[in-house]
């Protein structure tokens, strides 16, 4: 997700125009800018009181996350995690065998299989959502059902596109030394193609899993209220006014599991390549 | 691909390769074109009365012609957001680009933050958005204005929904900037520095250029994005004109189930606007190929 950079250049730093002082300057206004709307929203979470005209709260307090303690988040988060492992688990291979059949393909259904690929892009999810609905309804697919299946077509382009660019610089020629060397085609792909697929696998599942794990209005439009996961609940938190501690411990909640997943996928590949 | 079909044998065994990746073809693609087509067909049918919720089927095109100005003024404010929201995060994700380009350490600091922002939901930002812009919101607070301060949430301008849009997608659009200029552009800005080029020059001539293609392709995703997008356009826009979503959204749920085939109708002119959108950048992106 985060591409591996090479240090920057002396005439790079120069192609910036202003000096020293100049550049910090504008280095603070774009952190400012990428973190200033998460700012109210950690400060929420832990404010006792914070009336109208105050900068800060005046008093503290870890009473928000204390009120997501009840049966019916914990549900929600349970719904939430499998959505969204259900929709990476499905998405991810089907990702996979799509990209392998383009290239595979000759040219003309390949081509066809990658336009396929690429068209639930063009369409808005809660259009998707409205026609498709009345068919699960009609064939008495179970809410839960119709969601994944929604979302799974929803993640598709994303973990077809990461397998793509990654088998787009993947060299044959590796399997084609382990064959040489013995190893049959099933050897081959395990010992060396999944492997070297390993991250751009792991990059797909993760995006498709923040498909299902933040959906809002898949889940609001086909669960019909059944399906009940965390985006819902911020949802009614936030759209109602004097909600602010419940809507910011929720966001804290929600965001906090996708980045130490973001985390764990980056950091280790990171370290790797700058040794 | 290429390697294998090098060394592939006969072409028995290449059509027996070429059947199975069809197989292996039809496994993405049956959901993709189940899903789609039903729902396209099912939004079609239902727009003209076809396959009404309840009721005996009537074909009627009252849906497609009873609200036609309250439809293109929708489609007019939808587009008026995606654009709005598209330049914005194409000017602060190349700016952003350039800096994690140019600044090591700094940088690194602005990279991982930005890409940090990629995993949160629409629908925490959106309400991040609301606790920062509202009314007695954190930054009426710290400027300590409540008087002059204008209504940006809710407010006739969609303020507070193309903030959203543009923090949320400025982070991805440097991303994708990022991903496909940084192995290239450093050895092209030491030519250039070498050749007597300016710092604006590099910027101008170097840089941007580079970046072109990739901002192109990200400025049709976040358009398309954007313009099917419902949870900020919701949770932080006026009750009126609506965006296409919030209409479709508010029609499809409303107790009245008249409403489902303007929903529908709603729904397929979004589709119909995306279409064009990405249709036309296509052709924009070749014209560009082919000057090149």
């Amino acid at each position: 997700m985060i591409p591996v950079l090479q240090p920057a250049s002396t005439s790079m730093r120069r192609t910036l125009p202003g000096g020293l002082p100049l550049r910090v300057v504008l280095g603070c206004l774009l952190v400012a800018w990428i973190a200033a709307p998460m700012v109210p929203v950690l400060l929420w979470s832990i404010a006792g009181q914070w009336r109208a005209p105050a900068v800060l709260p005046s008093s503290y307090s870890l009473q928000g996350f204390a009120d997501l303690a009840t049966a019916d988040t914990a549900r929600a988060a349970v719904s939430s995690l499998s959505l969204g492992l259900g929709v990476a688990v499905i998405a991810t291979p089907l990702g996979y065998v799509g990209v392998l059949a383009v290239r595979a393909l000759p040219s003309l259904p390949g081509r066809f299989v990658e336009f396929v690929l690429l068209v639930p892009l063009a369409i808005p999810p809660f259009a998707l959502v409205m026609g498709v609905n009345v068919a699960l309804l009609r064939l008495y697919v179970s809410p839960t059902l119709g969601v994944i299946l929604v979302l799974v077509v929803t993640a598709l382009p994303y973990t077809a596109f990461m397998f793509r660019s990654a088998l787009a610089s993947y060299d044959h020629q590796f399997e084609e030394v382990a064959r040489s060397l013995g190893a049959s085609p099933g050897q081959a792909a395990r010992h060396v193609r999944y492997p070297l697929l390993a991250s751009a696998a792991a990059r797909a599942f993760f995006l498709a899993f923040l498909v299902g794990w933040g959906d809002y209005i898949t889940t609001l439009l086909i669960g019909g209220g059944q399906l009940r996961t965390l985006p819902l609940l911020l949802g009614s938190a936030a759209s109602t006014t004097g909600n602010e501690q419940l809507t910011a411990a929720l966001s804290v909640a929600i965001i906090i599991p996708p980045l130490i997943l973001l985390a764990g996928l980056t950091l280790p590949t990171a370290r790797k390549r700058r040794q | 691909m290429a390697a294998r079909r090098r060394f592939g044998p006969m072409t028995g065994r290449r059509a027996s390769t070429t059947g199975r990746a069809a197989l292996l073809a039809l496994l993405a693609v049956v959901p993709i074109v189940a899903v789609v087509g039903v729902s396209l067909t099912a939004a079609g049918l239902q727009s003209v009365g076809l396959m009404p919720f309840i009721g005996p089927p009537q074909l009627s095109a009252d849906a497609w012609t009873s609200e036609t100005g309250e439809l293109i003024r929708s489609s007019v404010t939808s587009v008026y957001i995606a654009a709005v929201s598209t330049v914005l995060s194409l000017v602060v994700g190349f700016m952003l680009a350039a800096y994690v380009l140019a600044m090591h350490r700094m940088g690194r600091i602005v990279e991982t933050l930005s890409a940090a922002t990629i995993p949160i939901p629409h629908v925490i930002g959106a309400g991040a958005i609301g606790l920062l812009l509202s009314d007695s919101g954190f930054l009426e607070r710290l400027l300590g204005m409540p008087d002059a301060f204008p209504a940006l949430v809710s407010g006739p301008w969609f303020v507070a929904v193309i903030a959203e849009y543009a923090w949320k997608e400025s982070a991805f659009v440097a991303l994708v900037v990022l991903g496909s200029i940084s192995r290239s552009v450093g050895d092209l800005c030491d030519a250039a520095a070498t050749l007597g080029a300016s710092a604006g020059q590099r910027i101008v001539r170097v840089v941007l250029p580079l970046a072109v293609p990739s901002l192109a392709v990200s400025a049709a995703i976040v358009f398309v994005y954007t313009l099917g997008s419902y949870e900020a356009a919701w949770l932080l826009g006026p009750t009126s004109p609506e965006p296409l979503p919030v209409r479709a959204v508010r029609l499809f749920t409303s107790v009245d189930l008249a409403a489902r085939p303007q929903a529908m109708v709603t729904a397929l002119v979004s589709v119909a606007v995306s279409v064009v959108v990405i249709i036309t950048a296509v052709l924009v992106l070749r014209r560009h190929r082919s000057l090149r």
